[in-house]
């Protein structure tokens, strides 16, 4: 049991026998994933049968039994990620959401497009704070070799993000989306930390838009190729049935059919392609761009055919088994995009102290978890 | 017997080799390094240990001291004396796994089928008159000038419909002071009629075009007065308000996969409710006209001749499991066996 070996080398653990052998200039260390989805599945369905049973109110525990269980199959280095969330508060929270949620629904409908209107308002202002305060309780909750994560940003912060930022987007006709995407990403990053080590990102703006033009690339490629394969099987139809008098309708044959029938499967293709492109482009983009301590660098390497293959697949066998393959399909994903990540550098983490992390609220969590609020990585 | 793992000191990431044991009488939990040297113990009962879950990695805090981590969770089970706990042991056995799949699914159906149903209805009954009125002039107050615009119709015409609506009102539970006919001219919104929460009834230019019996109408105010008897119009809001939130509260943590499995089933739902809502209604409608000796079956005729004139066929315009109305074809030939 070499993992139980003392870890007086922190990261270096690995090295066996460690005061005799040179640490070496670098090391690497790729994350692993051993949540098993038979195992994940029957953690699922009874957390689903007792949040019935209890009337939503053991939803919280099950949040936090299904958080474990995915930080604590995540390993580096040996070692596990490890949650720490308190089920008690994650309740409080959810309550505050179902009343906040039930409010909207019914206020919007006795009440009108004022209501609607007053409403947006606290939203816009009540974001920054959910973001903020989901970020800290996550990261204050969760720990890796006893040691928790911090998160220091604040709602100024969270403003310019996801607020302001968006804002210049859509008055920037979208040029300015790559651009908001990285104030996004500074936010969640640059304010995270380890002990008293902080993360710190430096993303390439140009990097950054070489991602999205490609993807624009695609799409327009796309169209071009769905019209070109278009015309092209009109004007088959309109051979096949010779020439065509006035008012009458071109006769299909079978041909053409088909070329039209491909040129909308390759069409939607290529867009569900781009959009996993971008997304796996810009998880990789961020993620090894980040830094721990200046001394460890991370690494993703996530290829976007295996996103989107991952992605419409997991979708249709959802689908297919009425949400019952759910839980494998949540296992698949996160092995899949845990194992592409990896962490270099000439690592220690011995001597690193956890710093005092009290208890921040749960409530911003558990409201921004509510609504679905995607805030990417 | 010892338990292997490794002990971290309160706080700190660097780590020791250790193993867990018990006092002799099984009530101190002692943790010690290779050489023996005592690391951390206290009372079992202080000890704050994880549950077990999985194969995750056991953790155990002991007080004022350190943490021991061990990924031998059968032999934490023992010298905790917890037997895995009740949900592990829950999570262990297949059978409990099977009753926990037909358990969600039998709540899921129940809740669908029965409570919220219950629940809206029992809402819409115990909502304040103010609140039905005032939804009402909300409601006209967002349509009128813009779907809805006065009436085309000549004054001899609009007496008639008037006359018939107050012969079926004085029928109904409100009685005539009860309810209330506005005629409007609707091109956007076309042949139709509906009904508001405080008793109001839009009948518009263009449905009241296709009428060729009397009975015929009587048959449309009888339902729509039926939608406001069983406050159906509240009934709908409530149950908008009901089935997402109860989605959202179940699949909390439901992200990316989950989305579309999660918002499917509550589109679904509002429209078996909906045709729910109709076919009550027209057995109201068709219980009423019974009673004053009118035909029933008149309403199915104007029914099938206004889905003639919007699609050119008896069967409805859009796939029936999608739809808020049931097929006029079937609602005609219920009316007709109510006769």
């Amino acid at each position: 049991m070499s993992r139980y070996k003392n870890g007086s080398g922190g990261l270096m653990e690995n090295f066996q026998g460690g005061a005799s052998v040179a640490a070496p200039a670098s090391s690497r260390y790729e994350m692993r994933f051993a949540g098993s989805g038979s195992e994940y599945f029957k953690i699922w369905i009874v957390n689903l049968a007792l949040t019935i049973v209890t009337l939503g109110i053991f939803s919280a525990w099950a949040k936090v039994r299904s958080r474990r269980y995915f930080l604590g199959n995540t390993f580096v280095a040996g070692h596990s990620f490890d949650y720490h969330g308190d089920p008690k508060r994650i309740l409080l929270g959810r309550i505050i959401a179902l009343a906040l949620l039930l409010g909207y629904t019914l206020s919007a409908n006795f009440g009108g497009p004022k209501v609607v209107a007053v409403w947006i308002v606290v939203f816009v202002v009540a974001l920054p704070w959910l973001v903020k305060s989901s970020f800290r309780f996550n990261a204050r909750n969760t720990s890796y070799r006893n040691v928790r994560f911090d998160f220091h940003g604040g709602y100024g912060g969270a403003f310019w993000a996801f607020v302001a930022w968006p804002v210049f987007t859509v008055l920037s006709l979208l040029t300015l989306l790559p651009l908001a995407h990285r104030a996004r990403d500074y936010y969640n990053i640059n304010n995270h930390s380890f002990s008293s080590k902080s993360f710190e990102a430096e993303i390439s703006g140009g990097a950054l838009y070489a991602i999205y033009l490609q993807a624009l690339g695609m799409i327009a490629g796309a169209i071009i190729v769905a019209v070109l394969i278009f015309s092209v099987s009109g004007a088959m139809a309109v051979l096949a049935s010779g020439s065509l008098k006035p008012g009458q309708t071109p006769q299909f044959g079978v041909a053409p059919m088909v070329f039209m029938a491909g040129a909308i499967f390759l069409y939607f293709a290529i867009f569900l392609f781009a959009s996993a492109f971008i997304q796996a482009k810009t998880f990789n983009l961020a993620v090894s761009s980040s830094r721990l301590d200046g001394k460890l660098q991370l690494e993703a390497n996530l290829s976007p055919f295996a996103m989107l293959w991952l992605i419409v697949s997991n979708l249709i066998v959802v689908l297919l088994t009425l949400g019952l393959m759910y839980p494998w399909a949540r296992i698949r994903q996160t092995r899949y995009i845990t194992e592409r990540l990896a962490i270099t550098g000439p690592a220690n983490l011995n001597g690193y102290t956890s710093t005092a992390a009290s208890q921040s609220g749960a409530i911003g969590e558990e409201v921004a978890g509510f609504f679905d609020i995607d805030f990417g990585l | 017997l010892p338990v292997a793992g490794h002990y971290f000191q309160p706080g700190l990431a660097n780590f020791n080799a250790a193993s867990l044991e018990t006092s002799d009488d099984g009530e101190i939990l002692i943790v010690r390094d290779g050489a023996g040297t005592v690391l951390a113990q206290a009372p079992r009962r202080q000890v704050q240990a994880t549950s077990r879950l999985g194969n995750v990695r056991r953790r155990l805090d002991f007080p004022k001291a350190g943490r021991f981590e061990t990924d031998d969770n059968d032999g934490a089970d023992i010298l905790l004396r917890q037997n895995g706990g009740f949900l592990h042991r829950l999570e262990q056995s297949w059978r409990m796994v099977l009753a926990s799949v037909m358990a969600a699914g039998a709540a899921a159906a129940w809740f669908a089928f029965y409570g919220v149903p219950i629940a809206a209805g029992w809402l819409a009954s115990h909502t304040p008159p103010g609140v039905s009125a005032y939804l009402t002039s909300q409601t006209l107050e967002t349509l009128d000038g813009r779907l809805l615009h006065p009436t085309k119709l000549k004054p001899a015409e609009q007496r008639h419909f008037g006359a018939l609506f107050a012969q079926m009102a004085s029928h109904e539970t409100r009685g005539q002071g009860g309810y209330r006919l506005l005629l409007r001219n609707a091109p956007l919104i076309g042949p139709n009629a509906f009904a508001l929460p405080d008793g109001t009834i839009v009948l518009t230019d263009q449905l009241a075009a296709l009428v060729m019996k009397d009975d015929e109408i009587r048959g449309v105010f009888g339902h729509e007065i039926a939608h406001v008897n069983r406050g159906h119009v509240l009934q709908r809001i409530y149950q908008a308000a009901m089935v997402p939130a109860a989605v959202a509260f179940v699949t909390g943590d439901a992200t990316q996969v989950g989305h579309i499995a999660t918002v499917t089933p509550g589109v679904l739902l509002q429209s078996v409710y909906s045709r729910g809502f109709e076919q009550q209604a027209d057995d109201d409608s068709a219980k009423v006209m019974r009673g004053m000796s009118s035909d029933p079956a008149a309403l199915g005729d104007l029914l099938l001749r206004l889905d003639r004139k919007l699609c050119g066929a008896e069967n409805g315009c859009e796939p029936g499991w999608l739809s808020s109305h049931p097929l006029s074809a079937d609602r005609a030939a219920r009316l007709r066996k109510a006769r």
